[in-house]
């Protein structure tokens, strides 16, 4: 991520989870209500100019954290309106309001009773599952997911992905292959057994950290 | 002497296996609706009252082959019979009676009054004696002694004993019962009606040669079928005098004829949604591995609609309308509170054999803490999760004895933090967890079948079935190991967790089971 400041727009629960979630990957992140005499308060009256001058929001990435649902579209579609360039990530209740920030322009939305429900039907019928994925992702294991950029394809020349035995060569295992041209394929899909690996795809791994890092010399940087 | 063998035999029977399973067994055949053999019995029965119909229909008019009068006068009698004994039996515990009066006089150090015990023992049978259902099973028994004429139309009283069997006869009698008052206001009415213009109709016509009116029953008959609004026309008054009875009795028939079906049509109605309940009551306790979920709102319609696919699910909300939002998204609904314990027992729901797990996803931590705690007051195992809106209320409700907590704020906060800092990983996540492109992750329980044939993960062969193992989960070490050597050992009770095509997925797991079942030939 190239951008620096992360500007969160709410003064809620939601918010300060995300904050606690963010704080490591931003220079500085913001917080902006829309109570009256906050410290940083915002309007919804589209008069965005000060708070570019301060921050460069075109180079941010704003998160749309407003619990009124109307609200929140009317921030998202003032925000797009006033910076093209600008990746918002918008939080939606269901499924209607996540059509309609979508519309609005945002980049990413998180509808949270549909992700909740996921989740929570996910513990039940998949508990193991839930167990390891969350872990990884939480990070509470040791285990790490990794996005890893092929700069230099030259040692997987000619090969095919499904011919390559990641677990017991590298120690890692490839979830899936994101192609340059941004088509998503699982290894284990047809398509990607007929894919040669090239210079620009992005390998999604799941390792322990020393793997990992050995696995990305062979490929190059890992993208961050 | 005797007292003492009494109270022996009492303890004997208490404590006897045997002799409780037998009276278990007939109970439940003959009084529990939620007994899986009981509706075969009440067919059983239904069948013996039509065939007894039947034969005395056939009578009246052709002679019966001798072994279908003796089927239907000794073979059902004695059927009957048998059941008569058996419900006699069943109602009420004559050793419990002996047993609670033995131990009642010893606390209070006096010697056992067998005869304050018979006299309970007494009171209880017949009070099933003079109950009336019992009044008319012993009446569909009495065709057995055919020699009284008369007796053989007791085979009629064989129709009445359907409504032991047939449960929506029951509902109709109880939805009647539920307007005991106006009908009998109603009744009154009618009476009153009947019999002061049978009076008058007599006093009217019975001195006319041209009245066909010439008795008191004559006038009864007529005023019955004028205000029923029957009207057979076979008596009509002659005189003008009657005439202006027949009036008073028509439009006071109307009356009586309108309150009667409005009577029955408001029972109906207000009884209808109790009435659904009922059947959905029934219905609950014949399912087995149910979700129950606790409060309906966004998150439980959403956690019901995924859950439904593939499971059964139950939903308890307190409040009206949001119980009725809940059935008109089609699930099954009970506008129970699931915080309180009788909920539960009304609908009968036994938490050990038939819920896999309970959610309290209601929209207030006071509400889920609440139900928990309800729940946990009366089972101790059931597995119950549920979401937490507020951070502060996390320790209060997994005191409650929630297994299993999930705050959704946080879930938003991590969900943020993947996709700013690994956007590509995170969509892989995300498409795996919501099986995009048929690819899905799953875990497969290794069960002694499996483990007949394949010893360690070098056994497994998953790369033919282009399954990717993400690693064993190690159920008695708790533990998950990752990409797992070959030589990994392999035990009852681990789950492999595998990436693979859904449809791989299932080959692969038949492959597994197949291959054990092979081996054991």
């Amino acid at each position: 991520m190239t951008e620096t400041n992360a500007l969160i727009f709410g003064d809620n629960d939601f918010t300060t989870e995300i904050e606690k979630s963010i704080d490591e990957h931003y220079t500085s992140v913001n917080v902006f209500s829309l109570k009256e005499g906050a410290k940083n308060s915002f309007d919804l009256s589209d008069d965005w100019d000060e708070l570019d001058a301060k921050y460069d929001v075109n180079n941010c990435v704003a998160f749309c954290m407003l619990e009124d649902m109307a609200e929140n579209i009317f921030l998202t579609i003032s925000l797009r309106d006033a910076f093209k360039d600008l990746i918002i990530v918008a939080l939606a209740e269901d499924k209607e309001s996540e059509n309609k920030l979508t519309l609005a322009g945002a980049t990413r939305v998180l509808p949270t009773v549909e992700t909740t429900a996921n989740v929570i039907v996910e513990m039940l019928v998949k508990p193991i599952v839930t167990k390891v994925l969350h872990e990884i992702l939480y990070e509470k294991s040791a285990l790490k997911i990794a996005q890893i950029k092929v700069q230099d394809h030259t040692y997987f020349d000619g090969k095919y992905p499904a011919d390559i035995e990641w677990s017991r060569e590298h120690g890692i295992i490839v979830l899936s292959i994101v192609h340059e041209d941004m088509s998503k394929e699982f290894i284990y899909s047809t398509k990607a057994k007929h894919h040669l690996i090239k210079k620009g795809d992005v390998f999604v791994v799941v390792g322990y950290e020393q793997d990992i890092k050995d696995f990305e010399k062979l490929l190059g940087n890992k993208c961050d | 002497m005797i007292k003492r063998s009494i109270v022996d035999f009492a303890y004997y029977l208490k404590t006897s296996n045997n002799y409780q399973a037998t009276r278990r067994f007939i109970y439940n055949l003959l009084e529990n609706s939620s007994y899986k053999y009981k509706k075969y019995f009440d067919l059983f029965m239904i069948t013996l009252i039509f065939i007894s119909v039947i034969i005395l229909i056939r009578e009246v008019k052709s002679d019966v082959h001798e072994y279908l009068r003796f089927f239907s006068n000794y073979v059902i009698s004695i059927i009957f019979f048998i059941e008569y004994i058996l419900r006699f039996w069943i109602a009420g515990s004559v050793s419990k009676i002996i047993i609670e009066q033995n131990e009642h006089d010893l606390m209070l150090g006096d010697k056992f009054q067998f005869s304050h015990a018979l006299r309970d023992i007494i009171r209880l049978k017949l009070k099933y004696i003079f109950s009336f259902k019992a009044i008319v099973d012993l009446l569909a028994i009495l065709p057995f002694f055919h020699q009284l004429r008369l007796l053989r139309i007791f085979v009629l009283f064989r129709v009445f004993k359907l409504f032991r069997y047939a449960k929506s006869i029951q509902t109709f009698t109880s939805v009647v019962a539920s307007k005991k008052f106006e009908f009998l206001t109603l009744m009154i009415f009618a009476s009153i009606v009947i019999f002061v213009s049978s009076v008058l109709i007599y006093v009217m016509e019975a001195n006319n040669p041209n009245s066909p009116i010439e008795t008191l029953f004559e006038a009864v008959y007529w005023s019955i079928v004028t205000i029923s609004t029957v009207g057979y026309g076979d008596i009509t008054p002659a005189t003008p005098e009657g005439r202006v009875v027949a009036m008073f009795v028509i439009v006071a028939g109307i009356g009586v004829f309108s309150f009667t079906t409005s009577l029955i049509v408001t029972s109906f109605t207000e009884k209808l949604d109790e009435i659904k309940d009922l059947k959905v009551i029934d219905d609950i306790a014949k399912i087995k591995n149910f979700y129950l979920i606790c409060g309906y709102g966004n998150i439980s319609r959403e956690v019901a609609k995924k859950l439904v696919v593939t499971n059964k699910v139950i939903i308890l909300e307190e409040d009206f309308s949001k119980a009725e939002i809940a059935k008109k998204d089609g699930f099954v609904v009970l506008n129970y509170d699931p915080g309180s314990i009788s909920s539960y027992q009304k609908l009968q729901i036994n938490l050990e054999d038939q819920v896999k797990a309970i959610l309290c996803l209601s929209n207030s931590d006071v509400e889920n803490v609440y139900t928990a705690l309800t729940v946990r007051s009366f089972n101790k195992d059931v597995f119950i999760l549920s979401i937490l809106l507020n951070k502060s209320n996390k320790n209060k409700l997994l005191y409650a004895g929630v297994n299993e907590l999930f705050y959704e704020k946080e879930l938003v906060g991590v969900i943020a933090k993947e996709f700013v800092g690994q956007p590509v990983a995170f969509e892989a996540i995300h498409s795996l967890r919501t099986n995009f492109n048929g690819i899905d992750v799953q875990e497969i329980l290794i069960t002694d079948r499996i483990l007949e044939s394949f010893y360690s993960v070098a056994d497994l062969e998953n790369k033919k079935y282009r399954i990717v193992l993400l690693g064993i989960y190690k159920k008695n070490k708790q533990r998950f190991f990752f990409n797992p050597i070959d030589n990994t050992r392999l035990e009852i009770g681990d789950y492999l967790l595998v990436i693979g095509n859904s449809k791989f997925l299932k080959e692969y797991k038949q492959y597994l089971n197949k291959k054990g079942s092979n081996d054991r030939n």
